[in-house]
């Protein structure tokens, strides 16, 4: 029978601020064979309000509150939930408050969900899972890029068949020039948007207002760099104003080319309501350039089509329908855990890849990073392919390189294997029970590239995992 | 409401000593000793009837038992009730008997060779009336004179309806039950399996899931999901979940929309009250339950569903000497009680021990649908097998065919013929609308004005029904295309949804047929020693099953050890014993045990377990471990044996770790025999199924079976009991 379980998404943008809480299910899946979320049922969604701030960062105090406010108002407390995340994203990442912000959602949320800043990866990863993961699926043979354009940043993620490939993120959005709504006069202009002007000439300041040429040309360059990195065409990587404006740069492998294109954020929100018939809201009537960057994507020769075409499940909010449905994944139900108390492990570094052919000295080197790490460690095992042989010689390798470096029995050491894997490879890490070791194998769940693992209590024979500071490069082992 | 007769209250005449009925017959004679084995022997052959020594030897042995029965009078067979093993009549044979007598003394005097010339003769409102002046015994004994063309002509002139929300069999329809059954009864994979169904206009007679569990809680879950689709479709039919009845009673009383009642019968009271737990009280307390408190009462005319088919109180040996055909019949005497909207005969899904092949199936299922028409029933039809029994699709459909022209009120749809949760093969809605088109059928009245204004179905310029433009489209039905992909992506053996006029489109047959011919050739694949004792030392034991064919065709001989090998074998009293044997898939066994033996050896050393030299039995049954356990007087079996292979290529390879506790200790037998309610429980049963590549993979499997004996060890329980004991929330 499936297991009510709840869910929980804040995102904290440039701009907007929302959060969804839900109730789902887990559910066994038999042509997969694994337990999943499904029927993801919206208790409460929140007003998208604007990013409270204070003192020129973000206001803590008041974050706290409308986090408080949404719980009860989705009448779920702490501890029960289960899944979900929390991400401040674009520019509110950058602030010195953000770190602050981190520290109150996790204190208020335990230590079972993810919170995190400034993992542009990771953003673009949700916004594409929450927008337009469904669409994909439902093209398995077309590539799609998602563009998550929002107040600061544009997320960019290319996915098949629902399956994110690439990820990327500019520092284009609506919000790096604010002026007062109704006008183009000048509010505010982040530090790359000054750039952009020092480098196209436009020598306006705060109190001046913009001219239609000179917002066309601010517009110009964000289109061109966003075609561009689409494209694949040669950008001039060694000048300094491309360079600042791309935070991870993104690249299309060599055999896609013309891509599905699809909007989400709160441009992309704009760009589909003028296409469902809704008329454009009055000049800058969100105190920005957002309604003009919409314009121009609805009029590019190159996307308008695509923007007809295919529609996007959600795209307003992608990212937080992306953190409360798709940044936790549930284990196998096999999973080895001799020791379920010591769950929920927070925080836990990803140290490092093992795989069948590591020699001994590589495992035991590596091993000793999860042993001198105060969080223990976790470790990708990569067993695609391999035979039994070798998978039960692994487990034994790792078994004599723990009991040579007496690896202490409380130290959590975390496995993190993508095949249904868990228990066999367990039980011959711990001598079928002979080792006293805090360990826990995590099977059937995709492994990406990230820094921190974050699992949660066992529920119905498994357990969500979630993943964050997500890295494009192969890490260094 | 139908008035119910108390039991006590229906007439039988009292059981006479069993006389021997003979004949000679060109210089030959013939005996039988007592009606049963007259009944019996006058019938087709059949596998199950031979198993049981009923059928007939020989054609003319056969032939004059028929002679024999031609010349008895309906009058001598309702002097002679059919007695169980017990010498006493039981009380399906006693509601049996609850008969219309004035019209059964209008033709009591009849043979049932001149009955049989009056049905043929007969106008159709003749033959409707004796129906009730039948037992189950009286049409049983008239189908073994019938010929093909006789079943079909006789069963043809009747025309039983039905109605609830939709009318069911009146002439000139055909109409579909949707089975959307799903291996885990996810809600998403039955919805798919629903909107497919009605995008191919099927499901007017009933959407009807056998669930996976059957508990309250799932049960009721599924039929509000079933009640939520009904109502945002639209669509008139009405709703079932074939839970037992008693679940359902409790599902009903809880609030759940329980339109419609199911159960599966039996045709000896041994059978029902044993195996399938229920009795003639229990099914009248839920008629009249329905009758008061059903969501349809007031609004259908009947609620009740039964399912019926041959073959199942052989199969339970509580047959009471009574051949196949009789004991169906009986069935339907029973069913004939509460006055069902629907009975369903299922005939074929049993296996080779009681329908070896396609002939078998197609003219056991012409018997029952004459029969059951005959004694009053909205008889349909679900002719269908499984992969280790020699019916064919082909010989299917030849079933469906001839089922249509003799009247059939209905067939199932199960989509392209796969059920995803029972694993056999059943008719398809492809096959509903293929036999509407050729026999000039359409759906009932009420679900075709539905079907017209969703474009299912749609008027030629000459006004007659033909297929529509969103025929066979589920996406129809979905909010967008993601939904759809969600729906899907939790749907088994579902390769697409193309079509070929009203036929699946060849490349989704090229797929399924692949699936089943892989399937059939693991059933007849044999165990190959000698690669396997290269994984591991294994000693060799034989069942009684001396060749695949009898393996197949007795499962009770695979169970047994044979005595040679019985003898090799001494008591050793290790903790655990490891059985392997091919089952209904050798192949299982070859894919499964090279990764799976070594991780399972090593883990049962690793816990110090106490292991004897693993066992190898060619054509094995699960319950040979209870054999093996009591002769090596070991505590537990890992018996490792292939499963039944169903609709999916990959999942031929699929294997079961059944481990099985023997309870020697008297005070672990009595704790067992508590929670069971069997006082002479033996055995505790735990079972890990699906191994295999796509399922639980065999290194996982050889770890997890490990750290299932050590619990089974540790707490001394196995089964529910163990379930109990170390996970009492679940």
């Amino acid at each position: 029978m499936p297991t009510e379980v709840n869910l929980v998404g804040f995102d904290i943008g440039t701009t907007t601020t929302s959060a969804i809480v839900a109730s789902a299910q887990l559910a066994h899946n038999s042509v997969t064979g694994r337990t999943e979320i499904t029927s993801v049922n919206e208790r409460y969604r929140s007003e998208m309000i604007f990013t409270p701030r204070r003192d020129d960062g973000l206001d803590v105090d008041a974050l706290g509150s409308y986090l408080d406010d949404c719980l009860a108002a989705g009448r779920v407390g702490p501890e029960e939930i289960f899944g979900g995340g929390a991400l401040l994203t674009g520019l509110a990442a950058q602030g010195a408050a953000a770190q602050a912000v981190v520290r109150l959602v996790k204190s208020r949320l335990r230590d079972a969900l993810v919170a995190t800043a400034d993992d542009p990866c990771l953003e673009s990863w949700l916004a594409f899972m929450g927008s337009s993961a469904a669409l994909s699926r439902a093209h398995p043979n077309s590539p799609l890029v998602n563009l998550d354009i929002g107040g600061g940043t544009t997320n960019l993620a290319l996915g098949v068949a629902g399956q994110v490939l690439r990820t990327g993120c500019l520092f284009v959005g609506a919000r790096h020039v604010q002026v007062e709504p109704g006008s183009y006069r000048i509010a505010k202009l982040s530090r790359y948007a000054r750039a952009l002007f020092e480098h196209l000439g436009i020598p306006r300041r705060i109190g001046h207002a913009l001219t239609a040429g000179e917002v066309d040309a601010v517009l110009d360059f964000y289109m061109n760099l966003l075609e561009a990195e689409l494209e694949g065409a040669a950008q001039p990587t060694d000048d300094p104003l491309i360079q600042q404006h791309r935070q991870v740069a993104f690249q299309l492998p060599g055999d896609v080319s013309d891509p599905i294109v699809t909007v989400s954020g709160g441009v992309g929100e704009l760009v589909y309501a003028h296409l469902r018939g809704q008329p454009w809201p009055a000049v800058t009537r969100y105190g920005d350039l957002g309604i003009d960057l919409a314009r121009r994507l609805v009029a590019s020769p190159k996307w308008a089509g695509h923007f007809r075409k295919f529609v996007p499940a959600s795209a307003g909010r992608a990212t937080v329908y992306g953190l409360l449905r798709y940044n936790t994944e549930v284990s196998g139900s096999t999973l080895f855990l001799p020791r379920a108390e010591s769950l929920p492990l927070a925080d836990v570094p990803v140290l490092g890849t093992i795989a069948p052919e590591s020699p001994a000295a590589h495992v035991d080197y590596l091993l000793g990073f999860a042993r001198r790490s105060p969080r223990g460690g976790a470790f990708r095992i990569e067993l695609r392919g391999r035979d039994g042989d070798l998978i039960r010689d692994l487990g034994r390798r790792m078994a004599g390189c723990l009991a040579a470096q007496a690896f202490p029995a409380e130290h959590p050491l975390v496995l993190l294997v993508s095949e249904n894997l868990g228990k066999v490879l367990g039980n011959y890490v711990t001598d079928w029970g002979a080792a006293a070791l805090n360990l826990v194998v995590i099977d059937e769940i995709d492994v990406p590239n990230a820094e921190y693992v974050q699992i949660g209590r066992l529920r119905n024979q498994v357990v969500p995992v979630a993943f964050y500071g997500l890295r494009e490069e192969s890490p260094a082992v | 409401m139908k008035n119910l007769t108390p039991l006590a209250e229906i007439p039988v005449p009292r059981p006479q000593p069993e006389r021997v009925y003979a004949t000679r017959l060109f210089d030959r004679e013939f005996s039988f000793h007592g009606l049963k084995r007259l009944l019996g022997a006058a019938d087709y052959g059949k596998a199950g009837d031979r198993n049981a020594n009923l059928a007939a030897t020989s054609e003319t042995q056969r032939e004059a038992a028929r002679q024999i029965l031609s010349g008895l009078t309906l009058e001598h067979l309702y002097d002679h009730p059919l007695s169980d093993d017990e010498g006493r009549v039981d009380a399906v044979m006693r509601v049996n008997y609850d008969l219309d007598l004035d019209a059964l003394a209008s033709v009591a005097k009849m043979t049932l060779g001149q009955f049989k010339d009056h049905l043929l003769r007969s106008p159709a409102l003749e033959v409707k009336r004796l129906g009730p002046a039948l037992s189950g015994v009286m049409a049983a004994a008239v189908a073994k004179l019938c010929d093909v063309h006789e079943l079909i002509l006789v069963a043809g002139k009747i025309t039983r309806t039905s109605h609830a929300r939709t009318l069911l069999g009146s002439p000139g329809t055909l109409s579909s039950r949707l089975q959307p059954n799903h291996p885990t009864d996810d809600l998403r994979g039955i919805t798919l399996l629903c909107y497919a169904g009605l995008s191919l206009g099927a499901g007017d007679a009933l959407i009807g899931v056998n669930p996976a569990v059957d508990s309250v809680e799932n049960v009721s879950a599924i039929l509000r999901h079933l009640d939520l689709l009904r109502r945002q479709t639209g669509v008139p039919t009405q709703i079932c979940v074939l839970a037992h009845v008693k679940t359902q009673l409790a599902c009903l009383a809880r609030g759940a929309p329980v339109e419609i009642l199911f159960q599966s019968l039996a045709g000896t009271e041994k059978t029902n009250l044993e195996e399938f737990d229920i009795s003639v009280d229990l099914l009248d307390e839920g008629y009249r339950t329905m009758a008061e408190r059903g969501p349809l009462a007031g609004v259908a005319r009947q609620f009740m569903y039964f399912e019926t088919g041959q073959g199942s109180e052989f199969t339970y040996n509580k047959h009471n000497g009574i051949d196949m055909t009789t004991a169906e019949a009986l069935c339907y005497g029973l069913a004939r009680r509460y006055d069902p909207f629907m009975v369903n005969n299922v005939t074929g899904f049993i296996g080779p021990e009681t329908h070896l092949d396609s002939f078998e199936m197609v003219l056991a299922n012409l018997q029952d649908h004459f029969m059951g028409k005959l004694l009053g029933l909205p008889m349909g039809m679900a002719p269908c097998y499984t992969l280790h029994s020699n019916i064919s699709l082909e010989g299917q459909q030849i079933a469906t065919g001839l089922l249509a022209a003799a009247g059939a009120n209905y067939y199932m749809d199960v989509c392209l013929n796969t059920d995803r949760m029972l694993a056999y093969f059943d008719t398809s809605g492809h096959d509903v609308q293929t036999l509407r088109e050729t026999y000039g059928r359409l759906p009932a009245p009420e679900f075709l004005e539905w079907a017209l204004s969703r474009q299912i179905f749609a008027r030629d310029a000459d006004g007659q029904v033909v297929r529509g433009p969103s025929w066979g489209d589920p996406r129809m039905f979905c909010r967008c295309e993601a939904e759809f992909q969600e729906l899907r992506s939790a749907t088994p053996a579902l390769p697409g949804f193309e079509t070929a006029g009203p036929r699946p489109a060849d490349q989704l047959q090229r797929e399924m047929r692949m699936n089943q011919a892989i399937g059939r050739e693991a059933i007849h694949a044999e165990l190959r020693a000698g690669q396997l004792e290269q994984i591991a030392p294994l000693r060799i034991v034989e069942t009684e099953a001396c060749s695949r064919q009898v393996h197949l065709n007795s499962p009770d001989l695979g169970a047994r050890l044979s005595p040679a090998s019985r003898d090799r074998l001494s008591p050793e009293r290790n903790q655990v014993q490891i059985l392997i044997s091919d089952g209904l898939s050798a192949e299982a066994v070859h894919h499964n045990l090279p990764d799976l033996l070594p991780v399972l050896l090593d883990g049962l050393k690793g816990r110090q377990l106490s292991v004897g030299q693993p066992l190898l039995a060619r054509y094995g049954r699960a319950k040979l471990a209870e054999a093996v356990a009591d002769r090596l007087a070991a505590d537990v079996v890992i018996h490792l044996i292939g499963e039944r292979p169903g609709g999916d290529a990959l999942s031929s390879r699929s294997l079961s770790a059944y481990l099985v506790y023997r309870l020697w200790d008297p005070q672990v037998q009595s704790a067992a025999a508590r929670f069971s309610g069997h006082p002479a429980i033996r055995f505790e049963y735990t079972v890990i199924s699906n191994i295999y590549s796509a399922g639980l993979p065999p290194l996982e499997a050889g770890s997890v079976i490990v750290e299932r004996v050590c619990e089974i060890l540790s707490r001394q329980a196995a089964g529910n009991r163990l379930e109990a004991l170390a996970r009492p929330s679940h």
